[in-house]
Order: structure tokens, then sequence, then C-alpha cells
């Protein structure tokens, strides 16, 4: 499976077909027991999740995961962390590198704060949110950490069809600012309507890729679906 | 070094080492169903002791009779202490580890109120040794190993073939799907803490002639307990099994070469290795 | 600008218990109270080094065996090798961390109740070997004797009471400080980030096991410092003194302090130690006190003590509202 740097990628498939298994994959938080995956020309697999963040692949999950007990601000703070060492001896000194870092990962926070319209939420302790808040608060960390790439796991799911409209909106904004995004999604029409090219997944092998007009008229990928276009409807 | 030194050395490990798999039965059956590490479990072990101590010891009964009142009696507090402590703690392991440390105090304490803190003796239920090609048996310590081995075999038989020890091992895989499935949480839990209280009980008492009772007698079979769940498998039963095995082999055939305190060290070197290694222990599940 | 968010602000606290701790020998010279005060101010420094471990989710059951690494080495050096306590005490400290390296790089690859477990295990090879083996050098089941005590620095002796509750005090802030400026910068906020989620935050680039290793070893050289006071005051180590039943009660303070704020082991501590001392007559009425009062304090505070000021808050807030929701007439 081949993914082109500035475009949006969908990622699709019947449930269980192990789409989160591919992001477990391409994120270090799985191993992978065969088979290599590389990015931007290295060889990322076997390699840790951190490690990974810091070249510049960032993810949310499919349960909206964040830190429940921290601030909305604090959250984009722990995303933005500078990548360089761990620290400890800068932070205890007070170096200027270690304020530097601080000032920067603090603007990057209010910079994500505007764009997700999270202002005025900001020192709310993200527990007490929405769900629909929470889902912006994870998309907005997965940018902090500055990837070039992002894998975003459901990030239409539970939302009203402006907030749907929004973040499509959103999407298309962070290809034109040259980040590169695989999506996996059940909503279909946004589907369709958002990505450049389409890999199908069935039972953890890609049964189909292209161009989403390509995807929707193979025969394979109906059969897939057949079955699971119901769910698609039901479950969201 | 003779064949049958040897073979002694390793039924003196064994028969001990029965005793405690009850005790590590008992430990790692809470752990599964309730997700907690009870560190008072040796208090429960102590006070199966006590009963035993004035069931037989003082009063005179008959030693099954003593034997099965600190069965009942340490189930029921373990009941109790379910129902008004631990259910509230589910999960929450640092929490429910500084509670069962409370816990332990007031256990000791109140036995060291009633008892006193000197070590008491309980005569012995059995005499005589059995001799078998070499190699010496006490008949007091066949009748531990036998009485151990059977409680094992019936708890097997309870939670294998029966629908509240079959409740009880879907709980302790997943609480969540055995309760939708229709299974009382609630009751399975104050069960379960209460049968695995009970086995510390049973030990105790079993073990009450052999050693000296004492209020502060539940730290050796806990500590044991822990290396051999860890060895066996936290949640895993024939774990415990065989990390007794395991440990009374150990300790029995290592006295014979080193001192007790390398036999210790050794113990405690195996279980680093086992976590590093594999951490669910030899027969622990997911 | 503090990433984390103080009830109170963190100098202030700091300037306070300084205050406080400077002001106690000007107010008695009593050798029993300045004892215990000094136990407690030594307590201090181990529990706040421990909650800054359980900060990142890991409760390292062998912190009291790195105390140990640091006593033995201290006393060792200043006996063996003649070297001054000055000396001694920070090597004490170096060692402890150093031998803090391998061991928390094995155990940190285990999380949650296994790496519970595993620094248990620790603690106890520590044990034995402090107390069963290497005889000549560590004493053995009957101790270590007669180690010296701090050599006078600029005049001042430091074999009496007071003295030494100043040293401990003196040590004691120091790595106050350091506590606290770690908690309330980077990596205070991202060690709260790991024991939220670790996975998570991984994903988001934090070096997770980097994190633990630097507050394993951190904290074990703290342990290291306490360890070497405790070689040269106490004059006399024991196996016992770094077993089990000093663990616990070093989990205990942090715990019903509350982990949650780097100021719950102060509270723990000094409250427990004071309430111990009170109710020393008592013996095994205290210890059976002491037991309800841990699984009454677990059960209805599960965030212990620190969080009272906290809770007493809300529940003022919920009564105010529920009064003014039903409109009652406040004013008479």
């Amino acid at each position: 499976m081949g993914v082109s740097p500035g475009t949006v990628h969908g990622l699709i498939g019947p449930n269980g077909a192990g789409k989160s298994t591919v992001f477990n994959l391409i994120s270090g938080v799985l191993p992978p027991s065969s088979g290599e995956i590389h990015f931007k020309g290295e060889r990322i697999s076997g390699l840790g999740p951190a490690e990974i963040c810091r070249r510049g692949i960032a993810r949310t999950f499919q349960a909206t995961t964040v830190f429940s007990e921290y601030t909305v601000l604090q959250n984009l703070m722990v995303a933005g962390q500078p990548r360089s060492n761990d620290g400890t001896l800068a932070a205890l000194v007070c170096s200027a590198g270690y304020r530097r870092g601080e000032v920067d990962a603090h603007s990057r926070a209010r910079e994500l704060l505007a764009s997700f319209r999270l202002d005025s939420v900001a020192d709310r302790v993200v527990g007490t949110l929405p769900h629909r808040d929470q889902k912006a608060l994870s998309v907005g960390m997965a940018l902090a950490t500055g990837a070039e790439m992002l894998l975003l796991d459901e990030p239409l799911a539970g939302l009203a069809a402006q907030e749907t409209r929004d973040v499509m909106d959103l999407l298309r904004t962070l290809r034109r600012r040259g980040l590169t995004v695989l999506l996996v999604e059940h909503d279909m029409r946004a589907v369709m309507d958002l990505c450049d090219r389409i890999t199908v997944l069935d039972h953890g092998t890609p049964i189909a890729e292209g161009t989403p007009t390509e995807v929707q008229a193979n025969p394979a990928v109906v059969e897939a679906y057949l079955g699971a276009a119901v769910d698609s409807e039901a479950g969201g | 070094m003779s064949l049958s030194l040897l073979v002694q050395a390793l039924l003196n490990g064994f028969g001990l080492a029965m005793a405690y798999v009850l005790v590590a039965l008992g430990l790692t059956l809470i752990f599964s169903i309730l997700e907690i590490i009870n560190f008072a479990h040796g208090e429960f072990y102590m006070v199966g002791a006590f009963v035993a101590y004035l069931a037989f010891g003082v009063w005179g009964l008959p030693y099954v009779v003593a034997l099965l009142a600190a069965i009942i009696c340490v189930a029921a507090a373990g009941v109790v202490a379910e129902r008004l402590v631990f259910r509230h703690l589910r999960g929450k392991t640092l929490n429910a580890f500084i509670v069962s440390l409370g816990l332990l105090w007031v256990m000791q304490a109140a036995a060291q109120l009633v008892f006193g803190v000197q070590d008491k003796s309980v005569p012995s239920a059995f005499s005589g040794i059995v001799r078998l090609s070499g190699v010496v048996i006490s008949v007091e310590r066949l009748a531990v190993t036998l009485a151990a081995a059977t409680l094992i075999v019936a708890l097997y038989a309870f939670l294998e073939h029966t629908r509240t020890g079959r409740a009880m091992r879907a709980t302790a895989q997943d609480a969540d799907a055995a309760a939708l499935l229709g299974v009382n949480i609630e009751a399975v839990s104050a069960l379960g803490f209460g049968v695995g209280c009970g086995l510390a009980g049973a030990s105790g008492a079993l073990l009450a002639p052999i050693f000296s009772v004492s209020p502060s007698m539940g730290a050796l079979p806990v500590l044991k307990a822990f290396i051999i769940i860890i060895i066996g498998g936290m949640g895993s039963l024939p774990g415990a099994v065989l990390g007794g095995l395991l440990l009374g082999a150990l300790e029995g055939v290592g006295t014979l070469f080193f001192s007790s305190a390398a036999v210790n060290l050794l113990g405690f070197l195996m279980v680093i290795a086992v976590l590093l290694l594999r951490p669910r222990g030899l027969l622990g599940g997911t | 600008m503090a990433p984390r968010h103080a009830a109170v602000s963190p100098l202030l606290a700091l300037g306070l218990l300084a205050l406080a701790g400077v002001v106690l020998p000007l107010v008695t010279r009593d050798s029993y109270y300045l004892d215990v005060a000094t136990t407690i101010v030594m307590s201090l420094l181990l529990t706040m080094s421990l909650r800054m471990q359980i900060s990142t989710g890991q409760l390292n059951m062998a912190h009291i065996s790195f105390m140990g690494i640091g006593a033995y080495t201290s006393a060792l050096l200043a006996m063996r090798a003649g070297l001054s306590f000055w000396l001694t005490l920070w090597v004490g400290a170096l060692v402890a961390a150093a031998f803090a390296v391998p061991i928390g790089a094995i155990a940190l690859r285990l999380t949650g109740p296994y790496y519970f477990l595993i620094t248990f295990a620790f603690s106890e090879v520590a044990r034995l070997i402090f107390n069963n083996f290497f005889v000549d050098l560590l004493g053995g089941p009957s101790g270590l004797v007669e180690i010296p005590p701090p050599r006078p620095l600029l005049g001042v002796a430091f074999t009496g009471k007071l003295e030494q509750y100043c040293l401990m005090l003196a040590l004691f802030l120091l790595g106050a400080a350091i506590l606290v400026r770690l908690e309330y910068s980077r990596f205070g906020l991202a060690a709260g980030a790991i024991r939220q989620g670790e996975l998570l935050s991984a994903t988001l680039g934090v070096d997770v096991l980097r994190y633990k290793l630097t507050a394993f070893v951190l904290g074990s050289a703290m342990a290291g410092v306490a360890g070497g006071f405790f070689a040269h005051s106490h004059r006399v180590l024991h196996s016992s003194d770094f077993g089990l039943e000093p663990m616990v009660q070093l989990v205990i303070f942090t715990v019903i302090g509350g982990v949650g704020s780097i100021w719950g082991p102060v509270i723990g501590t000094v409250l427990m130690t004071v309430a111990s001392e009170l109710m020393r007559e008592l013996r095994h009425y205290e210890t059976l006190v002491f037991g309800l009062v841990l699984i009454l304090i677990m059960l209805f505070l599960p965030d212990g003590l620190v969080s009272v000021p906290s809770r007493l808050v809300r529940a003022l807030a919920r009564t105010r509202a529920r009064r003014g929701a039903i409109g009652v007439d406040v004013a008479t």
C-alpha cells in the first residue's frame, strides 16, 4: 500500500478488515510480523511510537483519547513538546533553549486553539468537555506534534452535519498546506468527496486501490461491502 | 549424594509447598476476580490457624471439625471484608494495596490483643512416620499434603463443574462480558473473596500443628504465595500449583547445598527472571 | 509561565515549608522533638522523591533499597577509606544512582502490578544481601556499627541533634527545590501525561521510558542522600532499616497524603508521624487504630488528604447552589 505526499488518502473496508491494525503498524504501536514500512525513504517498521512521531507521523485513536485530567491547553502543550533531548537538566536550570522551547510550544498551542475554535475552553479540564470538543482536541494534538503525516481514525464519527463539513474543510486546508492525511472513515460520501486516492481493505488484505471513481466501480469492492453497507448506515 | 536423600529433600519441600499453594490459590483467585492484590491475605491464614488452635488445641474438638471450622470462619470473614471494604476498590490497585495494609494491621493487632503475642503451640493430630524404600515421611506431613491436594481438587471441581464456579471464571476473564450475560458480579466477587480466604484459612489450620501459632505468622506464607503466583502466573490456578511445586523443589533441594538465605535469594532471582522473560508467568494467560 | 496549574504558588509553599523548618529549632531545643523533626524531614525527602516516580504511574518498591545503598556506601567509605562524610554522602548518592540505571532499565520494561512485583523482588534481594552476604563488609545480621559522625565543617560539629536537624533540613530543601522545579516544568507535564495515558503519550512523541528512567534514577539518588545522612546520624545500619516495613511506611505516607499533588507526601508524612508519636503509648491499639484510619481514608478520600481543601470547596459550592435553586431565603 502506498500513500503520496500532500494527499488525503482513504482507508476503507468492512468492520474487522484490519484498518486500525494498519494504523497501529504504521504508528509503531504494533511491530509487524513480516514486511516493511517506509516513510520518506526511510525504514520505520519496528520503531517505537515515540520515535515514529518524531519522524513526522502522528495519529488519533478511534475511541477519542485525550489527557482527561489536564486542561485543553495542557493537552496541546504535551503534544507540542520540543522533540529534542529529554531536557531534564535544561528544565532544572531553565536554560535559554528550554525557555524558547516552551514559548514555541505555547504559541503553537494558541494557534491551534484558534483554528479549532477552542480558545474559550482553553483552561477547562478536558474531561468536562463535550465529546465533539474532545475529538477536535485530539486532532489538534496530532497537529501540535508538527507531524507531516496524520493518521486519523474515524474523525467524523458521531458528528452532526455542520460539524462534519467543518472537519472536511479542515482536512482540505491541511492538504493545501502540504500535509498528508491517511483517513479511516465509514462515512462513504465524505470519503468519496474528500480523498484523492482510496485503499480498500478486506480481511487484512488490500483488495483495491485507486481514485474514488475507480474504487466505486470495482466489483470486488462492491461485493465486500454488500454485507457491510447496512452496517455502515447503522453504525456510522 | 544418594538418590534417596534427594528424594527426601524433594518430598520435604513438596509437603510444605502444597500448603503454601493453598494460600497462593486463594491470592490468585482474588486477584483474578477483583484485580486487587490483597496484602492482608496472610492474616486470614493466621486466623485459620487460631481457629484450629482454639477448636482443636483448647476445646479438644476432633481435628477434622477444627479444620472445617477454620475454613468456614475465615471464608465468612473474607466475605465480610469484601462487602465492607474491597468491593469499592475493584481495579484500583494502589488504593487497594493501602487498604489491605490497613486490614493487615487491624487483624494483626486484634489477634495480639485477644491472644497475646506469645507463640501458641497446637498438638499434632497425627503421629508416626512412614518408611518407603529409605525415604522417611512423617504421617503428619503426609496428611497435610493429602488434605491440601484434596482441597485443590475440590476447588478445581467447583470451578469447572458448577454453575457458580463457572460464573466465577467468567468474571475473572472479563467482568463486563460476564455481567452482560447475567452473572451477578457482586455475588461472585463476594463469594470469590470468601473462597480465596477460606483456602488461606485451611492452610493455616493445616500448618498450625507444624509451626507455632502467632499473630505475625502470616508474613512468611504470603511472601511465598506471591513468589508462587508470580512464577506460575497471576490469575492462573494450575500455574499456582506448578509454581508451588517448583518453589518446593527449589527449597527442598536448595537447602541441601546452600544456606536458607541463599535459597531465599535464589527464589527472588527466579521471580525477577520470570517477570522479565515471561511476565505472565509460566502458565499465565492474557 | 508554568504549564501545570497550582492551587498555591509552589514557590510560596516551598518558602512556607522552609520557614516552618527554620523556625522549629528556635521554638524548641528539646532533643526528642528535634529527633522526631529530623526523622520527619528525612522521610519527606524519601516520600517526595517516591511520589515523583509514582507520578509517572510506577510504584517503586525498591526505593528504600537505594537509601540502603547510599547508606552502606557512605558508611563504608568513611570507615574503610577514611574519607570525609562531606564527600562520601555525595558518592553514596552517585553509587545509588549508578545502581538505579541498570535496575531501572530492567524493571521499567514492566508496568502496573508487574513493575510493583519486580521492584519488590529487587528490594528483597537487596535486603538479603545486606543481611546475609559480604558479612565482613556489610556486617551481616548484627549490622554495621560504629559509623563515624560527620566531621566538623566550618568549625561546627555535627554530633548534636540540632546540627543534624539543620543538615537534614538543608539537604531536604535542596531536594524539594529540584522536585518542585521539575514538577512545574515540561518534565512534570510529561510525567502526568504518562500516568494518564502511556500509549497516547508515546504516539505524541513523548519518550516514555526516558522520563520514567530519569524519575527512577533521580529519585534513587535522593534516596541515597537520605541514606547517607541516616548512616552517619544513626551510626548503626541494619538490613531491617531497608526492608519491607519501612518501605511500606513510605508508601502509606505518600498515598495517604495524595499522589496527585507534590505536597501530598508532606501532609501525609507529617500527620502520620505526629499521630504515630502521640499514640506510641497505646501499642497494639495504635496499630489497630492506624489500620482503621488507613482503610477509612482510602475509602472516603481516595485522592488522599491533600484533596480535602478542594472537596470542601466543592461541597460548599454544592450546598450554596442547592440553596439558591430552592430559593431559600438566607437573609433573615
